[in-house]
């Protein structure tokens, strides 16, 4: 009952409408730019990892994994994350 | 890239034509991610210095120096860094094509031990490269510190190449690596390293990388295997398609069968990014980083402790305990995350507890330095005290006028004048040395009396800001600024080392993504940056006066944002997007500060002195024949126009040098008590905006090309003048007295 609460309970949004400080994992990264996805994943911003928002402003700050990584709203907007 | 040959001791056939190839010292190359400590560990290796901080992008190029393990000599090459073979800015491009073309003995792979599981994947991207490769997990007390666990023999098992832990930083492990180093067996470890040499795309992907691979047969011979290659095309890189016969404008590759061959291989990239619904590099990553997964499980264990912070931290939030806003889902970045309360933890012994209150503490440092509120203020304390009153008050003023006046000035500079003019009786001879533009008199005294305090102070304080990590802090807390001016919060460490010497920044701005964000900054550079020289003594003779100091700084802030949003309006080209890996905040090492500092104003010296002294000299010539006193009357229009008095004029022509030699002939005019107040800010404001020096110019040729290089001086020479005459204009009509 428990489980299947917490399942129901799992959301996906863009990483800049997470939560902060709650813990996720990257769902999957979506944008029309292949330079920039490139620059994720090269980066190690990949799906199922975890990862946790630590600040909004004066811009994203969060952690994947053992990384911390600051980015503007624009890539925020690229990173889905669900927890 | 290809590297000239260094060759052994004692067989050296130093640049002779039948110097055979291949007779060079067997090569080592430090190759990983950014800010992981190649530069440190290659300091560590080979006994000389690279510059080492802790910001991602410190080196932008090559470096070079040797090493001697057990009798035999070996040439390290440290390379700026790179995220995978795939580059996506300028400064892995320059490490991807030495990989290309270079064949060297072996290649250090040098990671983050903590980020194993980010940065394997490049490991693994080397090995199906083909690439001889010895694994170096460095930062092992970074790892250690938080708890982190790695089985190292397994992981040198699993991936089948020799694999060393160190910490660079204090040596450790350094003795390990060398002796690996030394015992590498390239043919023993080849056969061993085969598995993973063909890591599986999927049956989707397999038939057009091997495709591709068989269609490589006539290619130019790279260092990397081919079937890299032929992924690297998949993916479209730059680099690979040059290596193309056929991509080659030369007639030799223009026949027919190599011309086939690459008009298939373009056929058949351009169907496989068709046939996949991801971009291929995306989709092969992806893949890389399941077996990355599958290795890691084996051998890495990150604490439980970190986990059930993590899973505290949720349970609190599902709770509804938590401090922040719930239910927003708008992204309009303007909300303000509340710290969260640390939650405190029972270690389970004394020595980890006190690692953990030291990483409290640093975040709690952390948290204040990238504040959108506390961060501004703590800004300006760190210019007010660091630059303000130790570079400009204390280096510039106290240290200068000790040495400048009294030991040059009342002791060295009488003394030898007057024993150089009793040897050599000519006064022409004894104007070049010792008269008022004199080599020893001006170009010397300005070097070690002026110069050399100013920049010591500044890239002491520059190199303890450096290596606690606070750049990176302060490209995130400035981003959403910057970004106004067309350029991201990257851009802000390019133009902060600005402020030591522009023509290494202009090389820094290697860094930035796009050409036009690498163009902003250029201009921004040359036209509104003053270097630590220039800056030290326009602070220093501003300081007395409380009004000037805030109206130069306000005209060149003006200055630097309204060039900067004209230039994002003007130039075409997407936006900037930004995005920095944050290192931890580290406490600076006195070693490293020392060294480094050191290092920088032994560069600086060298760089500066020889051509004051070149000034010097053509300045004499200039006396002797009259072109001096005809450039100084061509100067006096303008120096007139901006309300200058006319023997202001050499200050001028002394910054077409070099914009330290200008602000050194500022101060002299300041010293003799020449100019009044409002003088001063107009000169300190047309000389700070004035053209880059010329090693700056030159550097900006190199890297956007001599037209751009030309505009962007064309611009700035009347735009700083103009500057000079509206900022005179407009305080003598509003009647401010300084």
């Amino acid at each position: 009952m428990l489980m299947e609460s917490s399942h129901l309970a799992l959301k996906t949004t863009t990483l800049c409408a997470m939560e902060p400080r709650k813990t996720g994992k990257i769902s999957h990264l979506e944008t029309k730019n292949p330079g920039i996805l490139q620059k994720l994943v090269s980066m190690g911003i990949l799906p199922g990892m975890p990862v946790t928002l630590l600040r909004r402003s004066p811009s994203y700050l969060f952690e994947v994994d053992q990384t911390r990584y600051a980015v503007d709203r624009e890539i925020a907007n690229h990173i889905y994350v669900s927890y | 890239m290809k590297l000239p040959v260094i060759c052994p001791e004692g067989e050296c056939c130093c640049g002779n034509k039948g110097c055979a190839p291949g007779k060079g010292l067997p090569k080592v190359v430090l190759i990983g991610n950014p800010n992981v400590g190649k530069s440190s560990l290659f300091n560590a290796l080979s006994g000389s210095y690279t510059l080492v901080s802790n910001y991602p992008g410190t080196s932008v190029e090559i470096s070079r120096g040797k090493t001697r393990i057990r009798e035999r000599e070996y040439e390290v090459i440290d390379t700026p860094g790179m995220y995978s073979l795939l580059p996506v800015s300028e400064e892995e491009r320059v490490s991807q094509l030495l990989v290309f073309e270079e064949e060297p003995l072996v290649y250090l792979h040098v990671l983050d031990a903590r980020n194993l599981r980010r940065m394997l994947s490049f490991t693994l991207q080397l090995l199906e490269a083909g690439l001889p490769l010895i694994l170096v997990l460095n930062m092992m007390d970074e790892a250690e510190e938080r708890g982190i666990e790695i089985d190292i023999p397994e992981l040198s098992r699993i991936l089948g190449i020799p694999v060393i832990g160190t910490v660079s930083s204090e040596g450790k492990g350094v003795e390990d690596l060398k002796t690996a180093i030394s015992e590498y067996n390239s043919e023993y470890y080849a056969l061993s390293i085969k598995k993973f040499q063909k890591l599986d795309y999927g049956i989707e992907t397999e038939p057009y990388i091997e495709a591709v691979e068989s269609l490589l047969g006539h290619a130019k011979e790279t260092g990397i295997s081919k079937r890299a290659i032929s992924l690297l095309l998949l993916q479209e890189d730059r680099t690979a398609l040059e290596y193309l016969p056929g991509a080659e404008k030369s007639p030799e590759y223009g026949r027919a069968g190599n011309g086939k061959n690459y008009e298939e291989i373009l056929k058949l990239i351009e169907e496989a990014s068709k046939l996949s619904a991801v971009p291929l590099s995306y989709f092969f990553t992806l893949k890389r980083q399941e077996s990355v997964n599958g290795i890691v499980e084996q051998v890495m264990e990150i604490p439980e402790r970190m986990e059930r912070e993590n899973r505290v931290r949720a349970a609190v939030t599902l709770t509804g305990k938590g401090s922040w806003k719930k239910g927003h889902s708008a992204c309009t970045g303007q909300e303000k995350v509340k710290p969260e309360k640390e939650t405190k933890h029972a270690g389970p012994g004394k020595k980890k507890r006190t690692q953990q209150r030291n990483i409290d503490f640093s975040e709690k440092i952390d948290n204040i330095l990238i504040h959108p509120v506390l961060g501004i203020p703590v800004l300006f304390l760190v210019l007010y005290f660091g630059l303000y009153q130790f570079v400009g008050v204390f280096a510039a003023g106290t240290v200068v006028d000790l040495l400048e006046n009294t030991v040059f000035g009342e002791y060295i500079n009488p003394l030898v004048t007057s024993l150089f003019e009793s040897f050599v009786p000519y006064p022409a001879l004894q104007d070049l040395f010792v008269g008022e533009y004199g080599i020893f008199t001006q170009a010397v005294t300005y070097a070690i009396a002026l110069i050399l305090p100013i920049v010591g102070a500044f890239f002491l304080v520059f190199s303890i800001i450096e290596d606690t990590g606070y750049l990176p802090r302060l490209s995130l807390l400035l981003d959403s600024m910057f970004k106004k001016i067309g350029l991201s919060g990257r851009a802000v460490i390019p133009m902060v080392l600005g402020f030591g010497c522009s023509t290494m920044a202009t090389m820094v701005t290697r860094t930035l993504e796009t050409k036009r964000e690498r163009l902003i900054a250029n201009v921004l550079l040359a036209l509104a940056i003053p270097c630590s020289a220039q800056l030290g003594i326009i602070l220093s003779i501003l300081s007395g006066n409380p009004k000037a100091l805030p109206i130069w700084a306000g005209v060149i802030v003006l200055e630097f944002i309204l060039i900067g949003y004209l230039a994002s309006r003007i130039l075409p080209g997407e936006a900037p997007t930004f995005i920095l890996e944050m290192p931890p905040l580290r406490r600076p090492k006195l070693s490293n500060i020392l060294v480094k500092t050191y290092s920088r104003m032994h560069w600086y010296f060298l760089e500066v002195l020889p051509l004051f002294v070149v000034a010097s000299i053509l300045i004499w010539i200039g006396r002797l024949t009259g072109i001096f006193d005809l450039a100084l009357k061509v100067m006096e229009y303008p120096t007139v126009w901006i309300g200058l008095p006319p023997n202001a004029a050499d200050v001028f022509l002394f910054g077409f040098f070099r914009r330290d030699f200008g602000a050194a002939g500022l101060y002299g005019m300041y010293d003799s008590g020449l100019l009044t107040g409002l003088q001063l800010v107009v000169a300190a404001v047309t000389l700070t905006l004035f053209m880059p020096c010329i090693a700056q110019f030159m550097m900006t040729v190199k890297e956007r090309g001599l037209k751009t290089a030309l505009v962007i001086s064309g611009f700035i020479f009347p735009f700083a003048f103009l500057t000079g005459f509206i900022v005179n204009t407009l305080l003598t009509a509003l009647g401010v007295s300084l």
